[in-house]
């Protein structure tokens, strides 16, 4: 009996050892370098980043702008329409200029969001603005303009108002406010001119 | 002596069982991590193509999305949770990114104005069905900057999103509306997409052009009419 135990007993052994060398291989990145000089390979650190764009550097540079014709959503202003800036003062980088005051450049209108119910306002978004000899990659531009906000009062009101059956919700119809980009907006965007 | 050598034997038997479970659920989490990482590489990548400052991070949820009595974690947390029932019908990275693309857009609202944004948070929630249309837009914009195709956002859209009978009282627009506004969206301001349109030979966009026959007729006539009119699509 003894005899037949110390059998299956040794089987067992085989069987384990089989199913533990079916074990799932490392990741190539996970294994062990295979001597120093690899090593050294992976670590050598260049800074060149080999994507699209290096976001390195916090070297930025304020542009300021003012929009030449006032526009509004409540003038029809579409999405995509394209709009003229004026640059309010000369700007240098490293002794060069980059833009002068009054030079003209253009921006989109990427996205409008119309006035809503209940005092939200409405929302005209502008980027992609295009100044000659830079890159749009080197720019952070994105300029969002609000209408006026009703939320404010609407929303105390409307609470204010329930005690009253159905009249709470007459101010649904309270919109929020038209967004205008004044020519006395001063908008700022921003050049990076160590971003690729 | 007898009694040693069977719990040995048992042991022995037992641990390969518990082995396999073991490498079964290993196969599994590396499937898992596997989604989690493709859903991240594309959401990184519309991030920084879009030069969007702000920290966004992706999740893979493998359980199904529970409708009721829950936040927008992209409002609240600014963390865009993919779930498994979602992610069986995309194919595509460009469907991914589309997907991803929208819920950025939503997050990326919720870091503006005032409260550290919880204002406009409200305004999205409340206002869904104008901030669905936004989203939808600035998914467009998002995808090409990225490098993607926008017009695997229509296919997703057409793919996942059910088509209710009327939309008056809802808070959402019909999908058929959304649809037809991404392709005006999509044909004025990204217009070579449609021209040279990779999407030609897929069974999907031609279901999608199947079923906006009327709304796209709309959209012509708009065009021959250079009208800036909004369209009151069906």
């Amino acid at each position: 009996m003894n005899k037949l135990l110390t059998i299956l007993l040794a089987i067992s052994f085989l069987l384990q050892g089989i199913t533990f060398a079916n074990e799932i291989p490392l990741d190539e990145t996970k294994k062990p370098a295979a001597n120093t000089e690899e090593i050294q390979t992976n670590t050598q650190n260049t800074n060149i980043s080999e994507l699209p764009y290096d976001y390195s550097s916090t070297e930025a540079i304020p542009i300021k702008l003012s929009i030449i014709n006032e526009v509004s959503t409540k003038d029809g202003l579409i999405e995509g329409q394209k709009l003229k800036f004026k640059v309010l003062e000369d700007v240098y980088y490293e002794n060069m200029p980059v833009v002068k005051k009054d030079d003209i450049i253009t921006g989109t209108v990427e996205t409008i969001i119309t006035s809503g119910m209940n005092g939200f306002p409405a929302e005209i978004i502008v980027d992609d603005f295009e100044i000659a000899g830079i890159n749009s990659s080197q720019l952070i531009s994105t300029y969002i303009k609000k209408g006026q906000n009703r939320c404010f009062w609407v929303y105390p009101l409307k609470w204010a108002l329930t005690i009253i059956p159905f009249v709470g919700s007459l101010t649904n119809f309270i919109m929020g406010g038209h967004a205008r980009i004044k020519t006395k907006d001063v908008i700022t965007i921003y050049y990076f001119p160590k971003w690729k | 002596m007898k009694r040693l050598l069977t719990t040995l034997i048992c042991i022995m038997i037992l641990a390969p069982c518990a082995y396999s479970l073991d490498s079964e659920n290993a196969e599994q989490l590396l499937k898992e991590q596997e989604i989690q990482t493709r859903i991240d590489k594309i959401g990184i990548n519309l991030l920084n193509y879009n030069k969007i400052p702000r920290r966004i991070v992706f999740v893979y949820d493998k359980r199904e999305k529970k409708k009721f009595l829950t936040t927008d974690k992209a409002l609240t947390k600014r963390q865009i949770i993919l779930y498994d029932g979602l992610y069986q019908s995309i194919q595509t990275d460009d469907e991914l990114a589309a997907m991803l693309a929208r819920e950025i857009s939503t997050a990326i609202k919720s870091y503006s104005g005032i409260w550290g944004g919880m204002l406009d948070s409200l305004e999205v929630t409340l206002g869904s069905k104008k901030f669905e249309t936004v989203a939808d837009k600035r998914a467009v914009d998002y995808m090409v900057n990225a490098g993607y195709n926008p017009l695997a956002l229509i296919v997703y859209i057409n793919k996942t999103c059910p088509q209710k009978r009327f939309d008056k009282f809802s808070r959402h627009n019909l999908t058929s509306k959304r649809l037809a506004r991404i392709y005006e969206y999509i044909t004025y301001k990204y217009p070579d997409y449609l021209k040279n349109n990779d999407y030609i030979n897929n069974e999907y966009y031609q279901n999608f052009l199947l079923n906006s026959i009327e709304n796209r007729r709309m959209l012509q006539v708009k065009i021959e009419n250079n009208s800036t009119e909004e369209l009151d699509y069906e």
